[in-house]
């Protein structure tokens, strides 16, 4: 694959778009490719020269395009690593299809061929396994979902994971999940109805103005209640607040 | 055919009912209780569909009275088909309940409300698939623009007519708990209750959750003790509670269904409110800017309300004229009497509320359908708490300051009974504007200038000390026990729409008419029949002061004023006392009647003169401590009847704080005396 080392970014689109161009029509010419890549006719002639120059595509001015053995060998290679990248993105990171479609364009390029290897291995790997499966995706997808996007959450604190505490007794940024609940009070079984149940992650948002009562998101939705309802959950703290300057997260 | 509609609070439940009924549904209360019962019709196909909007509920675990309502309705009425309305940016909390009715056998529509704003967040969500993995019919609604009404009630048109009822869904809640359940299923058929309503399986695991009504009937079935076993060893080995294990099962069952279901992800309704909330929940700004909000809104009720007030009360005034003209100048006809100065005036006085009451639900429907409302309460649970209340009763008792009677139609925003009625009793200590009149006239008659105005910071600070006081001794003897948890979810920051608050505010300010109305309509007759009869014989002077003791008030008056005496009133005041039920302004009136003053209206000073030449300061301030404290007015009586749906409570409420008043009289007037203070 000597010459496709050689190849810059750029010509690395072209001979995709040139490969999903003959897919859709047989034969391409310049002007689609104009279309297709957003790019002057001038500069589709001065990459097709190059091109044609080390053997990948046959071309002769104003006429066809068409790609040599060696020209869709290469060309096929970079449009699945684009369909893997945009798999790996859209079906397991769970990101939207068109975005994953423009971050693989940018991607494709910065990756060398066994990592891709890899990545496409492990995006088999992840759709297929039965356990794991669709099943998997969703969860992590929902993990994901559980903290919003991730500049906001705090570093995990090695020193505070896992220390066990009481549901009442956090503060305002805290992170913590459900371990155990400890009584079977009324207002206890509400909490744990409303989504504390035990495993459930949550993250404590604010206090009102006498420190009580507190505010938590679990599941993606805000809960309230006084610090006593909350006496008989038992939790693990996944990590503590960080003081905020009042105008927002640290950015 | 019969259909209930259930869902959490906040899904969108309320708007749903009204598309699909439109104008034609009635709200009333269930038997007894302070929740509210709407129900309905629609017309489909030709078939009448009676639809029943029960109380928004996070599950049917029965902790409260509007959960035990909703269970029963659904298990006891078996309505032909239950519309689970969830949420769609909130699949998996919304189906827990979904789950749980699923699991009781009913018959179910699901409707994937406010799918526009999922959608528009990046959400998609498979409804064929969640429809094949729950087994139900399942219908996009946007409730907002009324959209998916029509496929709805076909959706329910078909699941009726369907007609098999369908297996229960199983969750599996893993061994231990399945072996627990299979134990207690055999028991809950060895009680072989013909009546029996719910399913074994489902009463199982309602007993394994401690759910108190199932518990019950398991012990009055004779299997009690076996049961509490089954139930103490599952919890020995789980080392949870069983019902935190449960609600996990379900909530991991709720999980996998969604992960199939779900495509991306929903972060744009939170971020928005969650910015939002950075600023009006913030622990410090939070309790300003609420003030200033309740500040605008009291601005709003009671100045904006007064234009409208003036026109109804001119208009009263003006109808009063008319009728007048009706007879012979100078004919002194009872009927003539009884239709102005009975029914006019009575009814008047109801009427002229409305606009108070319809701006008062104007803006308790936009702050609270926008999603502010839990906010508030999250701000001053802390406060209202220690004082013994709810983070809810602010805004009402708030209110009262205003008028007692929209103080007391706002309770309604309180889910719980308790702190419900609680709130109800105490709302007429907090001084409200009929009152002042009142105040107005006897301050400055006894009070030199430098204290009138603490003085009357000092009525409204007694007013709501012994509020405080009453809520705490309520709270602690007639609604002992149940301390109404403060567990509250903050929906996000939605923008009302004009035809919910519309709807909203014009159900509330009919009722008020329609019910109040009545009441007061008759007590307004009685009042004036009791102070206008019998009349002294033809002949003698017409002295105003005679008048009024030979009336039947008057007599009373007399009666009463051994029991009097001790706080300081005459008969005067216990005459003007019972005109003063009819509404407190009337106070003033009476007062001048008795004094032989004619219409107090232009004579207030004189009529200062007359109480300063016959009353002590102390006694004109026993008389404003009585009525800011005791006999609330007519209107106050039915409204609390009206939300009560019981004739105890208003009962109760005026003979306890008529009690309070006499009480509180007798002391400071005793006082007085005994220290001489006042009574130069």
């Amino acid at each position: 694959m000597t010459a496709q080392d050689a190849l810059s970014p750029s010509q690395e689109d072209y001979l995709e778009a040139i490969l999903l161009v003959q897919r859709d029509q047989t034969v391409a010419r310049a002007r689609d490719l104009v279309e297709r890549l957003g790019v002057s006719s001038s500069s589709v002639t001065g990459a097709l020269q190059a091109l044609a120059a080390k053997d990948l595509i046959n071309y002769a001015p104003y006429s066809f395009v068409t790609l040599t053995p060696e020209g869709e060998r290469a060309a096929e290679y970079i449009a699945v690593r684009h369909e893997t990248l945009k798999r790996f993105l859209a079906h397991v990171l769970g990101v939207g299809a068109e975005e994953a479609d423009e971050s693989a364009c940018r991607l494709e390029h910065a990756i060398p061929a066994d990592i891709l290897d890899r990545l496409t291995r492990f995006v088999e790997f992840i759709e297929s396994r039965p356990k794991g499966g669709p099943d998997w995706l969703a969860e992590f997808r929902h993990y994901c979902d559980g903290f919003g996007a991730p500049e906001e959450r705090e570093p995990v604190d090695d020193a505070t994971a896992g220390q066990p505490a009481c549901l009442r007794d956090l503060s305002p940024g805290d992170q913590a999940r459900v371990v155990r609940v400890t009584g079977r009070r009324s207002s206890t079984k509400r909490l744990v109805g409303m989504g504390l149940v035990p495993g459930a992650e949550l993250r404590v948002e604010r206090v009102a103005p006498l420190g009580d009562p507190i505010e938590i998101s679990v599941r993606g939705n805000h809960l309230s209640f006084r610090r006593e309802e909350a006496e008989e959950i038992a939790v693990e703290l996944v990590a503590r607040g960080q003081r905020r300057r009042w105008r927002g997260s640290r950015r | 055919m019969c259909v209930a509609l259930a869902g959490n609070p906040n899904s969108g439940k309320t708007t749903i009912f009204n598309n699909l009924t439109g104008a034609r549904h009635h709200v009333g209360n269930y038997p007894g209780v302070t929740v509210e019962r709407r129900e309905g019709v629609y017309q489909h196909k030709g078939l009448r569909v009676a639809t029943v909007d029960l109380p928004g509920t996070y599950s049917l675990a029965a902790y409260s009275i509007d959960e035990v309502i909703a269970r029963d309705f659904i298990v006891g009425q078996r309505p032909d088909v239950v519309v689970a309305v969830v949420d769609a940016t909130n699949l998996e909390r919304h189906l827990y309940l979904t789950v749980e009715i699923l699991e009781l056998g009913a018959a179910v529509v699901l409707a994937l409300n406010m799918s526009d704003e999922a959608e528009a967040g990046g959400l998609r969500i498979d409804s064929e698939r969640l429809s094949h993995l729950l087994g139900v019919s399942v219908v996009r609604t946007v409730g907002n623009r009324g959209k998916g009404t029509e496929e709805l009630r076909a959706a329910v048109n078909e699941t009726a007519l369907r007609g098999a009822v369908p297996e229960p869904l199983r969750v599996d809640y893993g061994a231990a708990v399945e072996a627990a359940v299979s134990e207690l299923e055999a028991l809950a058929e060895t009680v072989g209750d013909a009546r029996l309503r719910f399913g074994v399986r489902w009463l199982a695991l309602k007993r394994l959750e401690q759910d108190d009504e199932v518990t019950q009937w398991f012990e009055g079935g004779g299997v009690g003790p076996q049961a509490e076993r089954v139930t103490a060893e599952l919890e020995a080995t789980l080392g949870d509670t069983p019902e935190a294990a449960i609600a996990q099962r379900r909530y991991e069952h709720i999980h996998r269904v969604c992960g199939q279901v779900l495509d991306g992800s929903h972060h744009a309704a939170r971020t928005p409110s969650d910015r939002i909330d950075r600023i009006v929940s913030h622990r410090i700004l939070g309790l300003p800017i609420f003030l200033a909000l309740m500040y605008g809104v009291f601005q709003l009720v009671f100045t904006l309300g007064e234009v409208p007030m003036g026109w109804i009360e001119s208009g009263v005034h003006s109808l009063g004229v008319m009728l007048s003209g009706l007879w012979p100048a100078g004919a002194d006809s009872p009927l003539r009497s009884l239709v102005i100065d009975g029914i006019v005036s009575g009814v008047g006085g109801v009427i002229v509320f409305v606009p108070n009451i319809a701006l008062l639900f104007l803006a308790i429907a936009l702050l609270e359908n926008s999603g502010y409302m839990a906010r508030a309460a999250f701000i001053m649970d802390g406060f209202m708490h220690r004082l013994g209340l709810h983070g809810k009763s602010f805004i009402p008792l708030l209110t009262g300051f205003g008028c007692t009677v929209p103080a007391i139609m706002a309770t309604r925003t309180l889910g719980n009974t308790r702190d419900r009625l609680i709130t109800m009793l105490v709302a007429p200590l907090m001084s409200c504007g009929a009152r002042l009149p009142i105040y107005a006239l006897i301050i400055p008659a006894f009070f030199p200038e430098q204290w009138r105005g603490p003085m009357l910071w000092l009525i409204y600070v007694i007013g709501i000390a012994l509020a405080v006081l009453c809520s705490k001794l309520l709270g602690t003897t007639l609604f002992r026990g149940s301390a109404a948890p403060f567990i509250m979810e903050l929906p996000p920051y939605r923008v009302p729409t004009a035809c919910s608050v519309a709807l909203h505010v014009w159900e509330r300010a009919g009722l008020y008419l329609r019910k109040a109305g009545t009441i007061i309509l008759g007590a307004s007759i009685l009042v004036w029949a009791c102070t206008s009869y019998p009349k002294p014989p033809a002949g003698d002077t017409a002295d105003g002061e005679a008048a009024a003791a030979y009336s039947i008030a008057g007599r009373v008056g007399h009666a009463m004023e051994p029991v009097l005496r001790p706080i300081g009133f005459d008969w005067r005041v216990g005459t003007s006392l019972l005109g003063a039920f009819a509404a407190k302004e009337v106070f003033v009136a009476q007062m001048g009647i008795v004094f032989s003053l004619g219409d107090a209206d232009g004579h207030t000073e004189a009529l200062r003169a007359r109480l300063r030449h016959v009353y002590t300061p102390l006694q004109g301030f026993c008389i404003m401590l009585f009525c800011l404290i005791g006999s609330p007015c007519m209107a106050t009586l039915a409204t609390t009847r009206r939300e009560t749906d019981s004739w105890w409570w208003p009962l109760f409420q005026t003979g306890a704080l008529t009690a309070l008043a006499y009480l509180v009289t007798l002391v400071v007037y005793q006082a007085g005396m005994t220290l001489g203070v006042g009574v130069g």
